[in-house]
C-alpha cells in the first residue's frame, strides 16, 4: 500500500468513526435527515463521475438508476419483507445489470446521442413502474419501517450510517479506478475513442465496466431512500432533478479527480438544504441556477480545477 | 423643573413600555408546515397558504390563542415527497413548533404519516386523498370535504343514473389522484349495475386527445367520468368541443382537476358549459356561513399582492378552516395538549367558514361535502363572471343544492 492509500483509508476510518459518534451523541433528529440527503448525493455524484467524468459519457439517467434502486427495495419489502442489507445488495445487482444494458448502448451512441438515450431509459422505466400496481403504481405506496437495530436508537440515524458506508465504498471504488489501469484507459477513450482502440485500449470492455460500477452504486444509493421516506411514488423517485443536480455537483466540483464530485456534492447539497429552510421560495431555484452558470463560465474545470490553476499561478508568480 | 418633568415622563413611558413588554413576552404559538411554492403544486400551495395567513392575522387581531400570538413557520417543499421528511424534522427538532399543518396535496403528505404516527402528533391535513387509510393515525384531520372514499364516484354516478344513464366511460390520467378516483368509480359502478363500456388511462402530459375522444364516442356511453389534471382537462374539453361526444351522453365530467382554478376557467370560457365537475366551494347562496363573506373580501384584496388565484374558492377557505378547527379546539380544551385537541376534534362538530365540520374515526369528513356543479351560461375571457351565482349550479349534496341537472350534455353545452 502506498503512503497515499494509507492516508486515504485512515481518513475513511475517521469519517466513519465520526458518523458513529454523531449518532450516539446528537439527540436532535434534523442533522440526520438533512445529512442523509447530502451523503446520498455524494454517492450519486461520485458514481456519476465514474462514467461521466473519467469516460466522458454524460449520463442523464441518474434518476432512472436511483428510482430503480428505490423500487427494488419497495418490491423486496412488499414481497418478502427483506431486511435493509438485502435491499441494498439486490438494488446494486439490479443496478449493475441495468448499467450493463446502458453500457451496450455506448456501442452505437456517443456524445449527445448517448445522453438523450439515457433520458429515454428513465422515461421507459418510469412509465413501466407507473403501470405496475404491485408496487403501488401511479398512486405510490406507503411502507412501514421495521424496528431499528442496536446500537442505533432511531431508524434515520441507522440510515445515515448506512449511507456513510456507501459513501466510503463509492469513493474508494472511484479512487481505485482513477489510479489504476482502468482510469488511464477511460481517460484515453475520453480524449479520443478511436485512437485509444487503435493503440490497444479495450474501449468497449472499459465502458461497460464503468457503466456497471456506476449503475450499481447509484441503485445502491437509491435503495435506502424507500425506508427514509417510508413512501415511494414514481414521479418523486424518477424525478429528473436527481439527474440534473448530480450533474451540476460533478461539474461544480470538477470531474478529473475523485475529490471533485465529493466537494461538489457537499457544497451544493449543503447549500440546497440550507436554502430549503432559509429562503424557501422561488428564489432558491434562482440561486442554484446562478451558481451553476457562474461555475460553468468562471471555472469550467470545477472547483478543483480552479484551485489547481490558482496554486499554479501563485507558484509562477513567486518564481 | 420642566426638564425633570420631561425626564419623569420618559421614565414613565419607558416603564409602561417595559411592563407591557413583559405581558406580551409570552412566546408565540408556532405552527409549522411545508407548502409547495415551486413546482407543479405551487399554484394551489400559495393560495392555500394565503388562506392560512388570513386566519393567522384574524386570530392575532382577536388576541391570539390562549393570549399568545400565532406564528407560522413555512418552508418550500418543491412539490416533492422527498423534501418533506427533512423539513418536518427541522420544524419539530430545531424550530420546536407547537402544531403541524400538512403540506398541500397527497404526495408531499404521504411520507409524513408514519412520522406523526410514531411521534404521536396531531396533523391537520390539507387536501390530500386517502393518505391515512393504510396508516390509521388517530390524530389526523383532513380539512378537505372529500368524506368517505367512494362518495366522490357515487355522487357523480347517482346524478348520471337519475338522468337515465346505464353505461359508463372512464377516461383517467395515469397519475396518483386520477387512478384513486378511477378505482372507486369502478367499484361503485359494479355495485350500481352500471356497465363500463370504455376504460382508458392516458399517460401524463398527453396534449392531443382527438383520437381518444373518437374512440370514446364510438363506445356510446351514457355517463362519461373523467379524472384528469389541469393541462389535460383543457385538452380533453377542446377535443370534445371539436369532435362532439354523441347525443347519448347524459352527464360529462366528475374529476377534472384544473376547472376550479381561475386562470384555467378564464381560458376555457364557454367550452366549460354543460360540464358537471367536482368543486369544494362556490359563490352560491347556500355556501355562506359566519365569516365566509368577510374572508373572501380580504382574500380578493390580498390575492392581487400575493399573485395567487384571484378567485381562490378551491383551497383558500379550507386553509382558513384548518386554523379555525385548531383555534376552537384549543379554546375549548384550554390547552396545547395535542391528545386532548385530537379528542375534542373527534367528538365535536366545529363551525367554520366552509360550514360545520365533523370527523369520522379515520380523520376524514363524516359525510362528504364535495360539490358536483354544472357550468352554465359561461362566456369567453371573463374571470369576474365566476364571482356571480348561477355560473356553477350545485347539484350535490342536497344541503347545498342550487339547481337541477340539465341533460343530455349536448343540450347543456348551449
Amino acid at each position: 500500500m502506498s503512503r497515499n492509500s494509507v492516508v486515504f483509508w485512515i481518513g475513511a476510518a475517521l469519517f466513519l468513526a465520526a458518523v458513529v459518534l454523531m449518532t450516539q451523541v446528537i439527540g436532535n433528529q434534523y442533522p440526520f435527515f438533512a445529512g442523509y440527503v447530502i451523503l446520498q448525493f455524494i454517492v450519486l455524484a461520485v458514481a456519476w463521475s465514474i462514467l461521466g467524468g473519467y469516460a466522458g459519457y454524460v449520463n442523464f439517467g441518474t434518476s432512472a438508476f436511483f428510482g430503480v434502486g428505490v423500487y427494488t427495495a419497495v418490491f423486496l419489502v412488499k414481497a418478502i419483507g427483506a431486511p435493509l442489507a438485502v435491499q441494498i445488495a439486490a438494488a446494486a445487482t439490479v443496478g449493475a445489470l441495468l448499467g450493463f444494458a446502458v453500457g451496450l448502448l455506448t456501442l452505437r451512441m456517443q456524445g449527445i446521442f448517448f445522453s438523450i438515450a439515457t433520458i429515454a431509459v428513465t422515461i421507459v422505466i418510469e412509465t413501466s413502474v407507473t403501470n405496475w400496481r404491485f408496487v403501488g403504481g401511479a398512486a405510490g405506496i406507503q411502507i412501514q419501517r421495521p424496528p431499528v437495530m442496536p446500537p442505533f436508537d432511531n431508524y434515520v440515524q441507522m440510515l445515515f450510517f448506512v449511507q456513510a458506508l456507501l459513501v466510503v465504498l463509492a469513493v474508494a471504488t472511484a479512487r481505485y479506478i482513477q489510479i489504476s489501469w482502468i482510469g488511464r484507459g477511460l481517460q484515453a477513450l475520453k480524449d479520443d475513442e478511436l485512437a485509444a482502440e487503435c493503440t490497444g485500449v479495450p474501449t468497449l470492455r472499459l465502458k461497460v465496466l464503468a457503466c456497471v460500477i456506476s449503475g450499481a452504486l447509484m441503485c445502491a444509493a437509491g435503495a435506502p431512500a424507500a425506508m427514509y421516506l417510508q413512501y415511494a411514488d414514481p414521479s418523486s423517485a424518477f424525478n429528473l432533478n436527481y439527474s440534473v443536480t448530480v450533474l451540476a455537483m460533478s461539474l461544480i466540483g470538477g470531474t478529473a479527480h475523485w475529490m471533485g464530485p465529493v466537494v461538489g456534492a457537499i457544497l451544493l447539497g449543503v447549500t440546497q438544504q440550507l436554502l430549503a429552510v432559509t429562503i424557501s421560495s422561488e428564489v432558491n431555484v434562482l440561486v442554484l441556477g446562478i451558481m451553476l452558470v457562474l461555475f460553468v463560465v468562471a471555472a469550467p474545470e470545477g472547483l478543483l480545477g480552479l484551485i489547481g490553476r490558482l496554486v499554479r499561478y501563485r507558484a509562477g508568480g513567486k518564481a | 423643573m420642566k426638564r425633570r418633568a420631561l425626564f419623569g415622563g420618559v421614565v414613565a413611558v419607558a416603564m409602561v413600555g417595559l411592563t407591557s413588554g413583559v405581558v406580551a413576552q409570552q412566546p408565540p404559538i408556532k405552527i409549522g408546515m411545508s407548502m409547495a411554492q415551486t413546482g407543479g403544486l405551487a399554484g394551489g400551495g400559495k393560495a392555500s397558504l394565503l388562506g392560512i395567513e388570513i386566519w393567522r392575522d384574524d386570530v392575532n387581531a382577536r388576541g391570539g390563542l390562549l393570549g399568545r400570538k400565532v406564528e407560522l413557520v413555512v418552508y418550500d417543499d418543491k412539490s416533492s415527497a422527498s423534501e418533506t421528511p427533512a423539513i418536518y424534522s427541522k420544524l419539530l427538532d430545531v424550530d420546536k413548533v407547537d402544531f403541524l399543518f400538512a403540506p398541500y396535496a397527497t404526495v408531499p403528505t404521504a411520507p409524513l404519516m408514519p412520522l406523526v404516527k410514531q411521534r404521536g402528533l396531531l396533523l391537520m391535513g390539507n387536501f390530500s386523498f386517502q393518505v391515512n387509510s393504510k396508516v390509521g393515525h388517530d390524530m389526523w384531520f383532513n380539512n378537505a370535504p372529500w368524506g368517505p372514499a367512494d362518495s366522490w364516484a357515487s355522487a357523480f354516478l347517482d346524478l348520471g343514473q337519475k338522468a337515465g344513464g346505464k353505461t359508463m366511460a372512464l377516461l383517467t390520467a395515469d397519475q396518483e389522484f386520477a387512478q384513486n378516483l378511477a378505482l372507486t368509480a369502478r367499484e361503485v359502478a359494479k355495485k350500481r349495475g352500471i356497465s363500463i363500456v370504455f376504460d382508458q388511462a392516458y399517460p401524463p402530459n398527453t396534449v392531443e386527445f382527438s383520437g381518444i375522444i373518437r374512440a370514446l364516442k364510438a363506445a356510446k356511453p351514457d355517463i362519461v367520468y373523467v379524472a384528469s389534471y389541469p393541462p389535460d382537462s383543457a385538452g380533453i374539453l377542446r377535443a370534445v368541443n371539436e369532435i362532439g361526444i354523441g347525443d347519448d351522453v347524459k352527464i360529462f365530467g366528475g374529476g377534472m382537476v384544473g376547472l376550479q382554478f381561475a386562470s384555467v376557467m378564464q381560458n376555457m370560457g364557454s367550452l366549460l358549459n354543460g360540464v358537471v365537475n367536482y368543486n369544494t366551494w362556490l359563490p352560491e347562496p347556500s355556501m355562506y356561513y359566519d365569516g365566509t363573506k368577510a374572508f373572501f373580501e380580504t382574500y380578493t384584496k390580498r390575492a392581487v399582492e400575493a399573485k395567487v388565484d384571484p378567485l381562490g374558492y378551491y383551497l383558500a377557505p379550507f386553509g382558513y378552516a384548518s386554523g379555525q378547527l385548531l383555534e376552537q379546539a384549543v379554546k375549548a380544551t384550554g390547552s396545547l395538549d395535542q391528545k386532548a385537541i385530537a379528542k375534542y376534534l373527534h367528538g365535536n362538530e366545529i363551525k367554520t367558514i366552509v360550514g360545520p365540520i365533523a370527523f369520522s374515526a379515520d380523520g376524514e369528513r363524516k359525510e362528504t361535502a364535495t360539490l358536483m356543479a354544472q357550468f352554465r351560461g359561461v362566456v369567453d375571457k371573463n374571470v369576474e363572471q365566476f364571482r356571480s351565482q348561477g355560473k356553477q349550479v350545485i347539484l350535490f349534496p342536497d344541503q347545498f343544492k342550487s339547481g337541477d341537472l340539465i341533460s343530455p350534455y349536448e343540450a347543456a353545452q348551449k
